[in-house]
């Protein structure tokens, strides 16, 4: 199974409002640009409501954009209804058809295009080959279990050869072990295969493993794209760096300006950090400073010191809740190691990783 | 949060313990059933099944011995095919249109589809005769011709089809909207075109449901009585057989055997039914259905048939109501055109005890059959008294028989001691609340479950009683299902024929008994007139009624 050549897809100013009984209309997209290139694996992240189900289903061609163009190596899909655009799409709850059997859903695609039934079997029992689901191919859907069926539906998708595979949540039914494994079988098949792929999910874990590059939106606009690196590290907005893992944000000043990067003032000490990790910085700015980028030293030794306030045991890691002047400051450790427990009202010493220290203006809050 | 949930959560457990005054209306309930349900049967089926004295089969095979007998009930098998076969596809591609297509006056088509649910249903066959029939405008008047073919199998298939395809029609709407939309639009990704889609997935997903509309039809079809009646002529069916067996030849033995085998079959078709209902209820909204929201299909050609179909449908129903309006307004239609009020006048002035009977009557139905049904759709949705499953099956049991059946049980059972009703306006309104107190059942069990148990625990704890926790709690919140319940009711009671041809007397006279007599007696007019009366009336009550008591009672009643 190959899909020939992977396509591009771009999309432009795309918008999109819901018009309620009534009159009222919600907006749920609003001017989103984005590009894919071939072969990429591009994840939309963001909270419930931020479009990212909308943004799917306008390029399927189940919803019609108010505005905007959609490209796909070039050619606009707009004009085009859904079973034109020859764009694949896995459903959160899997909509397989309850009446086919796994082999008949998989066939469904080519049935559909009057593909020679020799061509079906061989097609159909290849798709099922790659996905393990050879022995299941004559079950009824509602005799599979979660993976089973999400596996059914992911191979009635590619089954197709589509030039776009979408995902909307396609782990959310799974449990967390499942979703675990699916997710890294998922990327091996898609790079293998190098279809082109926009996917969406609100869960970080699941974007930052599996995607080329990211998409963080909000309010129905994209927020920041980049690598899942680039995102974690370096968040252009407080919004991803808050939606994306935690952090502490620390108000600071900017106290001088070098070739190399900037110098700032936070909790009452210096700091030097690095040019592309301080945007345009000047004056009032936040600090982010990432709870595993610091770690929990003997009093008075390290860069800050500190009172334990709260702490919570997790197993594999302990999160402390610290008072630096004032200032609350949580800190993430791995548990095993540390051989002295640290308790309640603790005085610790804290080293932190200035490399990983990021700055935004103050004024982007909010 | 942790707390809260405790008493949010919803146990299936009664919120009845305390009160005895609820209780003791429950033997009442009992033995209004056993007296207006189980009797009337019972005493039909005894009727049915002896000869000279004696238990013995022999009048029911002997009517199957018949050749005659044979026929009529191959005729109306035949008939219950035909209709329910274009019945449901008429309403199929009806609901599928106002579902699945973009298009334009929605709420229009589906308020003139509704219309024959309000209206008597021997208004098809008054406005064919007008149109159709040997005067008729159509045939006579424009094409000259002096055709009986209306007078038959094709005649009463339209009308049928015309009378009850719209009860089909909402129950294949409802399972339509509840099909989970993602399915279609799986299919429509791969590559389905719309009309691929509905054989492929959505018809498919709906074989239940279709069955099921199916058998509402056809036992539909098989308990009319209005049509066959005036547009049977030498197409002789069950439903008009025991008519004319019980008021032509007085013949009560007969006529009941007639009514037993009439029985047997629409309650297995609506037993059938009703499971397939279940099922297709069940198959649409299990799972966990993506969203609701169906694709719209906006292709020109599919926009423009939908269109077409539903506006084609639309104006063959209006047809006929404008057709009666027209016989209403005219001295006699296809003959003599001058615009008159006389038809009206006389049935505002001749037939006004009909009318003013049938709406006091049927008014006092809705309320015992919304007060009883709401009791008893409490008494099973809420307690744990001992036989409220046979309550209920009892009290649902007139869904599945034919008026005919129900009328003659009543004729049969109360004219004679030790219950003789007959001539009273009891037996009349018992016969009205025995047809509808079903759907207040339904409604109002319906109404409970959404109806959070909590609540009357919470009020129950608080030392109210069962009465005072069904009175302040419950009832408020039920307000609409009871009204919806009491407003079927109505319109129930006041179309009705079947039901009531057999208990009619002189001292209370009806509308719809009225009208078919008027037809017998040749007077089109006023039968057309007092048709137009009856239905405007119920559009009043449906859509006033709600309206004076207040938004509290509207939600929910607006269908
Ligand atoms: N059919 C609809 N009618 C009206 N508003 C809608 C409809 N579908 C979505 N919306 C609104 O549009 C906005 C975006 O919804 P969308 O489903 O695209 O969000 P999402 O990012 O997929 O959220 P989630 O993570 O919860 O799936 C929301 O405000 C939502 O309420
Ligand atoms: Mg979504």
């Amino acid at each position: 199974m190959s899909t020939g050549t992977a396509k591009a897809l771009e999309l432009r100013g795309l918008r999109k409002a819901y018009r309620l009984p009534g009159g009222r209309s919600v907006p749920a997209v609003r001017d989103f640009s984005l590009r894919v290139e071939p072969g990429e694996f591009v994840t939309l992240l963001g909270p419930s409501g931020s479009g990212k189900t909308t943004v799917l289903r306008t390029l399927a061609g189940l919803e019609e954009p108010d505005a905007g163009e959609i490209l796909l190596d070039g050619v606009p899909l707009t004009p085009l209804p859904p079973h034109q655009r020859h764009i694949g799409l896995v459903f959160q709850n899997y909509a397989l058809f309850p009446h086919l059997t796994v082999f008949e859903n998989v066939a469904y695609s080519l049935r559909i295009r009057r593909t020679p039934d020799v061509r079906i079997r061989d097609e159909v029992e290849a798709a099922l080959k790659t996905l393990g689901l050879e022995e299941l191919a004559s079950r009824l859907p509602g005799q599979l279990s979660g993976g089973q069926q999400q596996r059914v539906a992911l191979a009635r998708a590619l089954v197709m050869h589509p030039d776009l595979l979408l995902f909307d949540e396609p782990l959310s039914n799974l449990d967390a072990k499942l979703r675990f494994q699916v997710r890294s079988e998922l990327r091996r098949l898609q790079k293998r295969l190098g279809i082109t792929a926009l996917y969406v999910t609100h869960d970080q874990a699941e974007a930052m493993s599996l995607s080329d590059r990211i998409a963080v939106m909000r309010d129905g606009r994209v927020e920041q794209v980049g690598t899942p690196e680039a995102i974690y590290a370096r968040p252009a907005t407080l919004f991803v760096a808050d939606f994306i893992g935690r952090v502490n944000i620390l108000p600071g000043r900017v106290v001088d300006r070098g070739g190399s990067g900037v110098t700032v003032e936070a909790l009452d000490r210096r700091w030097n950090v690095a040019a592309d990790r301080c945007p345009g910085a000047a004056g009032e700015v936040l600090v982010l400073l990432r709870p595993e980028a610091v770690g929990l030293t003997e009093a008075g030794q390290g860069d800050l010191a500190g009172t334990v306030e709260e702490l919570e045991y997790r197993g594999d890691q302990t999160e402390y809740r610290i008072q630096i002047g004032g200032v609350h400051v949580v800190v993430v450790e791995s548990s095993p190691r540390r051989t002295r427990r640290i308790v309640e009202g603790d005085r610790v010493g804290l080293r932190v990783f200035e490399d990983t220290l990021h700055i935004l203006p103050a004024q982007r809050e909010g | 949060m942790v707390q809260a949930t405790g008493i949010l959560i919803a146990r299936p457990r009664p919120g009845l313990r305390r009160g005895r005054a609820l209780f003791s209306l429950y033997p009442l309930l009992v033995l209004g059933l056993a007296l207006f349900v189980v009797y009337p049967l019972g005493m039909l089926l005894a009727q049915a099944v002896q000869a000279d004295g004696r238990l013995s089969a022999g009048t029911v095979l002997g009517l199957l011995r018949e050749s005659y007998y044979r026929a009529v009930l191959l005729n109306t098998l035949l008939l219950g095919v035909s209709v329910a076969g274009l019945g449901t596809v008429l309403a199929t591609g009806y609901a599928y249109a106002m579902t699945r297509v973009a298009m334009p006056g929605k709420k229009f088509f589906h308020f003139v589809a509704l219309l024959p649910t309000i209206s008597p249903p021997i208004l098809m066959a008054l406005s064919l005769i007008l149109l159709y029939g040997r005067r008729g405008l159509i045939t006579n008047g424009l094409l000259g011709l002096q055709s009986t073919l209306l007078y038959g199998f094709w005649g009463l298939t339209a009308a049928q089809v015309l009378a009850y395809f719209p009860f089909a029609y909402l129950l294949l709407l409802n399972l339509f909207r509840g099909l989970d939309a993602s399915l279609e639009e799986a299919a429509w990704t791969m590559g389905a075109h719309p009309g691929k889609i509905l054989t492929t997935v959505t018809l498919p997903l709906l074989i239940p449901g279709l069955a099921s509309a199916v058998l509402l039809l056809f036992s539909y079809s098989f308990a009319d009585l209005g049509n066959p009646l005036l547009l049977g002529g030498d197409y002789p069916v069950l439903a008009a057989q025991i008519y004319l067996t019980i008021i032509g030849l007085y013949d009560m033995p007969r006529g009941a055997a007639l009514a037993l085998i009439l029985l047997f079959p629409v309650t297995l078709v609506f037993f059938a039914h009703k499971r397939l209902a279940e099922r297709a209820a069940f198959a649409s909204i299990g799972g966990r259905a993506s969203s609701m929201r169906h694709p719209q299909f906006r292709h020109p050609a599919v926009r423009i048939g939908g269109l077409l179909f539903c506006g084609g449908v639309c104006l063959l129903i209006l047809l006929q109501y404008a057709t009666v309006l027209g016989g209403a307004v005219t001295r006699l239609f296809g003959i003599n055109h001058t615009l008159t009020l006389k038809h009206f006048a006389s049935a505002l002035t001749a037939s006004r005890d009909a009318l003013v009977d049938t709406i006091g009557l049927a008014a006092a139905a809705s309320a015992v059959s919304g007060v009883a049904g709401l009791l008893i759709a409490y008494f099973v949705a809420r307690s744990r008294v001992p036989g409220r499953g046979a309550l209920d099956f009892v009290a649902s049991l007139p869904l599945a028989i034919p008026g005919t059946v129900v009328g003659l049980g009543f004729a049969i059972a109360f004219n004679r001691p030790p219950f003789l009703l007959t001539g009273t306006a009891l037996i009349i309104v018992a016969a009205f609340v025995v047809r509808s107190i079903p759907y207040s059942i339904r409604s109002g069990v319906a109404a409970l479950r959404q109806v959070d148990v909590s609540l009357d625990e919470a009020s129950t704890s608080m030392g109210a009683t069962s009465f005072q926790t069904l009175w302040r709690v419950i009832l408020p919140l039920l307000r609409p299902a009871v009204l919806a319940g009491m407003i079927f009711t109505f319109t129930r009671s006041v179309t009705t024929l079947s039901a009531v041809i057999f208990v009619v007397s002189p001292h209370w006279a009806l509308v719809t008994p009225t009208i078919l007599s008027q037809m017998d007696r040749g007077d089109v007019g006023e039968a057309a007139a007092l048709s137009v009366v009856l239905i405007v009336l119920v559009l009043l009550v449906i859509h006033g009624v709600p309206r004076l008591l207040g938004r509290d009672w509207r939600e929910g009643t607006a269908a």
